[in-house]
């Protein structure tokens, strides 16, 4: 009903706009299709800040053609070229992306230091405004205090500003730093904007099913309410709520035995497009054993275990002890197996001594491995290492029983051996995935943070209990996102035991 | 600001131009200064560093002592309007901050209240290879390319000295008329166009028959036949530069370029400015040429109210007479270029603006200083003081004179000085003039002119000061005295059996002009009869030069030698002449 409304605003001459968008409603299809239609004829180029890679992605996809006159950009990669640009004013290395990956909140202290740097200098941001005269947000409620504002610095100094965002998307929490600004509220937000509307249609479904559309819709204005999602009455067919209760001991872990797991299995044998979601990492890890490895993890654009690694192996200096060290650590982040007690010890230990030990069977092997360090105790040492590993793997009984769960992670490691410096191997590399763009299998598991932007046709959410959705602001919007990504069927795994506080059960 | 600005420019080893850092002014440059002194290399560098083409060919003879190893570089810090495309590069451009004096990369702390404006630097390098290379200094210590089209909006119109350069009346790339015209497929239409213009069958009998033998040999040797003439471009002759501007002259469709040298000009410069729109940075080289005192008057006048940084060199008192706002610079032999504070300077431009342009100006106090100084330096150089390119200029006063003096200083201009010391007024600015200006700044010990003179005359002789040799004013000083004393009788006896041995303060003060002790409180109308006294002495041109015969005459100068000739020495010096024991 609304989306006349909402492009009449866009495309009028107000300054700021800002339009509330729940998702699957067209919100980038109207940000798109509003691009494709100024970017080519304003003056300057037209700027879409995105929050993510996936997003840039999505934009790209739907504005093939525009030309160069449109730019698409994580808003930390602008804030990152302008701290490029004066690093040697903020008293930072000429590379901020590194800088940021070596500092904890990192790219929000960068915000930080480039926001005041505009707001003493205004003439670095009438630079920008003058190369971007208009500026679209999108999923603005994700911006931190900073990235706030640093597009109102924008609006200031004369772009037009665009802004979608839905207030019960906003998962990410706000890094909590020295000088940082407070986060925006989002009702004097509104209050400011030239012109607001609201996405209401849900177009996403429209292929899919409708009833789960509107369904979802209902769903987001009671959670955003603060009520509860009735899993009790009012259903469409389209949702199968399954009563289960988690079996593991360990901590974020999850399993379900015997019956109780059979419209699970049956569930996600039927589909040929699932997402399965989670809230914590232990638990998607501990999910992909839940469906036999079948479905693969959904690693998204970070790769926080390379980052490390990459600081670590800086750290180590040269010392093939504390490489073998860093290497472990890795693999226990990107896989399973490849435990301390049966295997990082012994090479650690290895790659301390200089492989002096006389040995055979698996502590020869390890020594085998540790000598990759050992005679070249860099970035490329591990590279064959890593290589090696997987090769065992495969022919190694001792060795069988590891997993790699992030298998772009490790690979991205094994490729790093083949730059000159580690550094610029994991910029390259992360530039390389910023281009190209990857999208998740067709079956996938994901954490639900790393899933916000996504859709499927169908998709389970597990599990959803006390522990997972409590009754927090937080929790309400982390539902709402795991709920909003399926277009056909949806799957909800509740406990009875532990219940959580948003639902009404069946 | 809504025009481009030059905030700062630097230039190291091009041409004669060892390195020079300056900041020039918004608005109109008017760089005076000797010969050879690199007036003309300042306004190229202007133009190399913004030139809107591409220049190919580079000549060793722009790098100082040809030396091509250490290269060239040309800096200038800019202020650049938002309609200057730099903000819709590819690869985005960062503004530096602009204090005024430097550009600094802003700093996480703010500019902390100074007043800051956004700059961009741009450098031409003339690299060991004999190539340029264009880049834009970023603030994160990088440098980007600096794209010709940026040069190109900035528009820099550039009228050069060179008489026969008419190339912004033509369509040669880059020109202020091809951006006029700015027609992209121009060139490519007519190519083709003209490529069908049968030149065969202009030719006569025997040179079409050459042609068709030509044609056959080269058949013969396998080279490609069925030869045509045709008008075709080629390396460095493009057809569109064989277009230029015509105008009708009495009925007859003329090349402008055939038109004087002044019209050329200021139609380059009308082109431009239609072009522009707005406002390009402009560079002339004297412009003068070609312009006839009224044409100069208005073309600065024009420059002075144009919102555009414009430079200019110039020669032509006419010009400079024009100036009202300019800033002025001069260059010196050093090849310094240094301020003349305009304020201070601004009523001695209008009155005599070929100070500013001679080779050596002296500055004098007033007028009499003016006569005697130009008369002794006549008697010290044997010849007229404008064969060594002197100029003696009347200050105007002492205060009007000191101000001058500075200006001149601190600009670094050479000149000279003749003051006075009566009262003593303002030791410690006449004290670092006299450290600037050694032995070419001449000031009595106290005193002026007329009290020096007459105060060591002998008595016998004061009768003789009187008689004015044209006999003109003898009767008109001699009343001059007889009204100090209210003497009905006007003859020299007479006055002096009244003062007696008064006579000599007596011609001084009439000489000078000075108000009587008694008359000191009287009306101000008849203080000025006392004052206009000096008129009937001295203090006029020929008076003044009177004094100077006088002072030869009348047997002062070996009295005075010991003050005046290291003065004539230092002004024979700064024009290359050797040192004279006396005067005669």
């Amino acid at each position: 009903m609304n989306d006349e409304a909402v492009r009449e605003a866009l495309h009028s001459d107000a300054r700021l706009v800002i339009i509330e968008a729940p998702a699957g409603c067209g919100k980038t299809h109207q940000g798109a299709e509003y691009a494709r239609q100024v970017g080519g004829a304003t003056k300057g180029r037209l700027l879409i800040l995105t929050h993510t890679h996936a997003a840039c992605s999505m934009f790209a996809d739907r504005t093939k053609g525009v030309g160069s006159r449109l730019e698409i950009r994580t808003i930390d990669s602008v804030i990152g070229q302008v701290a490029a640009a004066y690093h040697s004013g903020l008293g930072i290395p000429s590379n901020p992306a590194v800088w940021a990956r070596q500092h904890n909140d990192g790219h929000a202290k960068l915000a930080v230091k480039v926001v005041t740097l505009l707001k003493n200098y205004p003439m670095i941001t009438a630079t920008l405004a003058r190369r971007y005269p208009v500026v679209v947000c999108d999923e603005h409620q994700d911006s931190s205090g900073d990235q706030h504002a640093f597009a109102v610095a924008m609006l200031e100094q004369g772009s037009k500003l665009r802004i979608f965002a839905d207030p019960m998307q906003n998962i990410f929490k706000k890094d909590n730093i020295e000088g940082v600004c407070a986060p925006y509220d989002w009702e004097e937000l509104k209050g400011e904007a030239d012109r607001f509307a609201t996405l209401d249609v849900p177009h996403r479904w429209r292929n899919g099913c409708p009833e789960l559309g509107e369904w979802t819709l209902r769903v987001r204005e009671a959670l955003k309410s603060g009520g509860k999602v009735n899993l009790k009455e009012g259903l469409p067919r389209s949702v199968i709520v399954v009563i289960a209760e988690n079996a593991a001991q360990r901590n974020l872990e999850y399993r379900i035995t015997g019956s109780h797991r059979k419209p699970v299995d049956n569930f996600e044998s039927a589909q040929s497009s699932l997402l399965v979601l989670t809230r914590y990492n232990d638990t998607a890890r501990s999910l992909r054993a839940f469906f036999n490895r079948r479905i693969q993890l959904w690693e998204g654009h970070t790769r926080g275990a390379l980052e490390n690694l990459t600081d670590a192996v800086a750290s180590a200096n040269g010392d093939p002890g504390d490489l073998a060290a860093a290497v472990v650590e890795f693999l226990g982040k990107v896989g399973k197996g490849f435990s301390r007690s049966g295997f990082g010890d012994r090479l650690e230990q290895e790659a301390r001594e200089g492989c002096a030990r006389d040995c055979r069977g698996k502590p020869a092997t390890l020594q085998e491995l540790a000598r990759f360090i050992v005679s070249e105790p860099n970035h490329h040492g591990i590279s064959k290492l890593l290589r090696r590993l997987f090769e065992l793997k495969n022919d190694d009984a001792t060795f069988r029983e590891i997993e790699m769960d992030c298998h772009r992670e490790f690979w991205d490691a094994v490729a790093i051996g083949g730059f000159a410096s580690m550094e610029d191997g994991l910029a390259e590399i992360t530039r390389r995935r910023t281009y190209s763009r990857p999208k998740p299998s067709d079956k996938a598991i994901s954490i639900i943070h790393k899933a916000k932007g996504l859709e499927c046709d169908s998709a389970i959410v597990i599990p959803c209990d006390a522990r997972t959705f409590k009754d927090t602001k937080e929790s309400r919007c982390l539902l709402y996102v795991a709920i909003s990504r399926a277009r056909r069927r949806l799957m909800l795994v509740v406990s009875r035991d532990a219940p959580s506080p948003l639902l009404v059960l069946p | 600001m809504s025009s481009p600005i030059i905030c700062q420019l630097l230039i190291k080893r091009f041409r004669s131009i060892r390195s020079l850092i300056w900041y020039p002014a918004n608005g109109l440059n008017i760089i005076l200064g000797g010969g050879d002194v690199g007036k003309t290399t300042i306004l190229d560098a202007i133009s190399l560093v913004l030139s809107p083409v591409n220049i190919t060919t580079l000549s060793d003879a722009e790098y100082l002592g040809r030396n091509v190893l250490d290269g060239f570089s040309i800096t200038a810090v800019l202020f650049l309007p938002p309609g200057s495309g730099i903000d819709d590069q590819v690869s985005p451009s960062w503004p530096w901050a602009w204090n005024g004096k430097e550009r600094s990369v802003p700093t996480a702390d703010g500019p902390r209240g100074e007043t800051i404006d956004p700059v961009y630097c741009v450098r031409v390098s003339g690299t060991p290879d004999l190539e340029l290379s264009y880049e834009i200094l970023q603030p994160d210590g990088n440098s980007s390319p600096l794209p010709v089209a940026i040069r190109r909006a900035i528009g820099l119109v550039r009228l050069s000295g060179d008489d026969r350069n008419d190339r912004d009346l033509r369509l040669v790339q880059g020109s202020a008329l091809d951006r006029l015209i700015s027609d992209k497929g121009l060139r490519s239409r007519l190519a083709s166009e003209l490529a069908d213009v049968g030149v065969k069958e202009h030719l006569k009998e025997e040179a079409r028959t050459a042609l068709d033998e030509l044609d056959v040999s080269f058949m013969s040797q396998g080279l490609p036949s069925n030869l045509d003439l045709a008008v075709t471009g080629g390396q460095g002759i493009s057809i569109a530069a064989l277009i230029g501007l015509t105008a009708n002259r009495d009925g007859i469709q003329l090349p402008l370029s055939s038109w004087g040298a002044g019209t050329r000009r200021i139609s380059a410069l009308a082109i431009a400015a239609q072009n522009q729109g707005d406002t390009p940075i402009t560079v002339i080289d004297e412009i003068e040429r070609g312009l006839e005192p009224y044409r100069q008057h208005a073309l600065v006048s024009k420059l002075e109210a144009g919102k555009s940084q414009a430079f200019v060199t110039t020669h032509s008192p006419f010009a400079l007479q024009a100036a009202n706002n300019a800033s002025l610079w001069y260059v010196d032999h050093t090849g310094a270029i240094g301020s003349l504070d305009a304020p201070k300077i601004r009523g001695h431009l209008h009155r005599d603006p070929e100070a500013f342009l001679s080779f050596l100006t002296v500055v004098c106090e007033g007028t009499t200083e003016c006569g005697f100084v130009n008369a002794l330096l006549m008697r010290a150089l044997s010849t007229t003081t404008k064969q060594y390119g002197i100029h003696v200029s009347d200050g105007g006063g002492q205060e009007s004179a000191l101000d001058l003096i500075e200006a001149l200083a601190s600009g670094g201009a050479r000149f000279a000085a003749f003051a006075d010391n009566e009262d003593g007024k303002h030791p410690e600015r006449w004290k670092k003039v006299e450290e600037k200006l050694g032995p070419l700044l001449f000031r009595w010990t106290s005193g002026c002119v007329e009290q020096n003179i007459i105060a060591e005359l002998e008595d016998e002789k004061l009768e003789l000061l009187v008689i004015d040799p044209s006999e003109e004013r003898t009767g008109m000083r001699l009343r001059t005295l007889a009204e100090r004393l209210g003497l009905q009788q006007k003859d020299f006896c007479s006055i002096r059996a009244e003062v007696k041995a008064g006579i000599r303060q007596l011609i001084i003060e009439a000489a000078i002009g000075a108000v009587p002790e008694s008359k000191r409180a009287a009306e101000k109308s008849e203080q000025k009869v006392f004052k206009s006294h000096a008129r009937h002495w001295f203090k006029t041109p020929e008076g003044s030069r009177e004094l100077e015969q006088k002072m030869f005459a009348l047997g002062v100068w070996p009295k005075l030698k010991s003050q005046l000739l290291p003065f004539c020495n230092a002004v024979r010096n700064a024009v290359g002449l050797q040192e004279v024991q006396d005067l005669s």
